[in-house]
């Protein structure tokens, strides 16, 4: 698949914004997430997420909160409900998408 | 104690963010690289080699850094780059050729020698094009960084004209009528003269140069012609017509040139009526001039360097033409 990684890598992107939308409507923090994302098929570099998360909470979409009570602090972070609207816008014009491109492949089948 | 590599890391990552932002980003960053530490140990790699491999992953702190800040990692982006490069082409245009023009006529009225005035007005020229490209980018670098509007926005009736090929009817006739009247020029002022003298006509052309030199002068306006005629039959610029325009283009400036240098090219008893006609005025303004030898060496000068620049003109007209003409046959 390498020679097509410049088309997928600009197919995927903005994909990764939306699963970490969905994923954080319950609390997360930057590793977890990064591993969350792996196992749901999203592999995303961690020099991309961990800047992401902080541009996402900087334009209120995600809210964060430092937990101290375990051994090692950790920054949690959470959607936001104006982050769960956009999950929402993102999640229904994925599906049209979808849906789009499954009828541009319906007549050959 | 030496500082540890994730210690390094996240210093070198944070040195160049906010004061604001550091603490929390470090905070999280240590605690995001120890939880990829030891999740690589868990699965049994030796605690140093999984911490060079979470921060190779990592990668380079700038790029994390340019991330964190939101911060550009190109000099111009999309944005600004075509402003850009439309204004630094119109002012490489514009202002090395005016400023090195001017100071080579400087040089060359003030007496200066021929080879270093070009030479001096060359360099200033080369350290203009450096300064117009570094300031103008610089003036870039700054929009791309604050993001300001550079209030060019494209329009539809910006669209250039599909430009002439210039070997047109037109062209043919332009160039035809201009040679014929340059021709009939020479013969009047031989025989009729362009001003009154009150008596015989005095001619502006030596006439010394009768009849080799002006006869090399007629050959060289009938062989224009026969280019001008070709140029027309063959309907495009090419390479092959291009150095034969710059070709004969230089013979009428060496034509020009050598007599104006040696000052054989104009009458010299057509000076001496201007220096008489002119009366006190003129002797007052020439005795003014005499330091830069007279009004005559200016006049000269200025004759010398706008045949110069003409001729420079023909010789780049015709190869961007040949050019342009080369890239739409290839497209």
């Amino acid at each position: 698949m390498e020679e097509f990684d410049t088309q997928l890598q600009e197919l995927r992107r903005g994909t990764v914004v939306l699963a970490c939308l969905q994923l954080l409507r319950s609390a997360g923090y930057g590793y977890s997430l990064l591993e969350q994302l792996d196992d749901h098929g999203f592999s995303t570099d961690a020099n991309t997420l961990y800047p992401l998360l902080r541009r996402l909470e900087k334009q209120g979409y995600l809210t964060s909160e430092w937990n101290t009570e375990e051994a090692r602090p950790r920054k949690f972070y959470r959607t936001s409900p104006d982050g769960i609207r956009l999950a929402d816008t993102l999640t229904t014009e994925w599906r049209s998408l979808a849906t789009a491109i499954a009828s541009l492949t319906e007549e050959e089948h | 104690m030496t500082a540890t590599l994730t210690e390094r890391y996240i210093s070198a990552t944070i040195r160049s963010l906010e004061p604001g932002m550091r603490n929390d980003i470090r905070a999280e960053l240590e605690a995001s690289i120890a939880d990829a530490i030891e999740a690589r140990v868990a699965q049994g790699e030796a605690a140093q080699q999984a911490e060079r491999r979470v921060l190779a992953e990592l990668g380079d702190p700038g790029i994390l850094a340019a991330g964190y800040a939101d911060r550009p990692l190109h000099l111009i982006g999309p944005k600004y780059y075509l402003a850009w490069w439309r204004l630094l082409k119109l002012l490489l245009w514009i202002v090395p050729l005016c400023v090195a023009g001017a100071m080579a006529l400087g040089l060359l009225v003030s007496g200066q020698d021929v080879g270093e005035s070009i030479v001096q007005s060359l360099t200033v020229g080369l350290q203009i094009i450096v300064h117009v490209g570094f300031w103008t980018t610089l003036v870039f670098v700054v929009l791309e960084r604050t993001g300001a509007a550079t209030g060019v926005k494209w329009d539809v009736d910006q669209l250039p004209e599909i430009p002439e090929d210039g070997a047109g009817r037109s062209e043919l006739i332009a160039s035809l009528v201009f040679l014929g009247i340059a021709a009939g020029a020479v013969v009047w002022d031989l025989v009729r003269g362009f001003f009154p003298t009150g008596g015989e006509p005095i001619p502006i052309l030596s006439p010394g140069l009768w009849p080799w030199w002006i006869g090399i002068l007629f050959a060289l306006i009938i062989l224009e012609a026969v280019f001008a005629v070709a140029l027309f039959r063959l309907r495009r610029w090419t390479t092959a017509m291009a150095v034969l325009n710059t070709v004969l283009a230089l013979a009428f400036a060496a034509w020009a040139l050598i007599l104006l240098l040696r000052g054989e090219l104009v009458n010299p008893e057509f000076l001496s009526f201007v220096a008489v006609a002119g009366g006190d005025g003129f002797a007052a303004g020439n005795a003014q001039a005499a330091g830069n030898g007279g009004i005559f060496r200016i006049l000269a000068v200025l004759l010398g360097c706008g045949i110069a620049a003409g001729i420079g003109w023909d010789i780049v007209d015709g190869w961007r033409k040949a050019v342009r003409e080369r890239g739409t046959a290839r497209g």
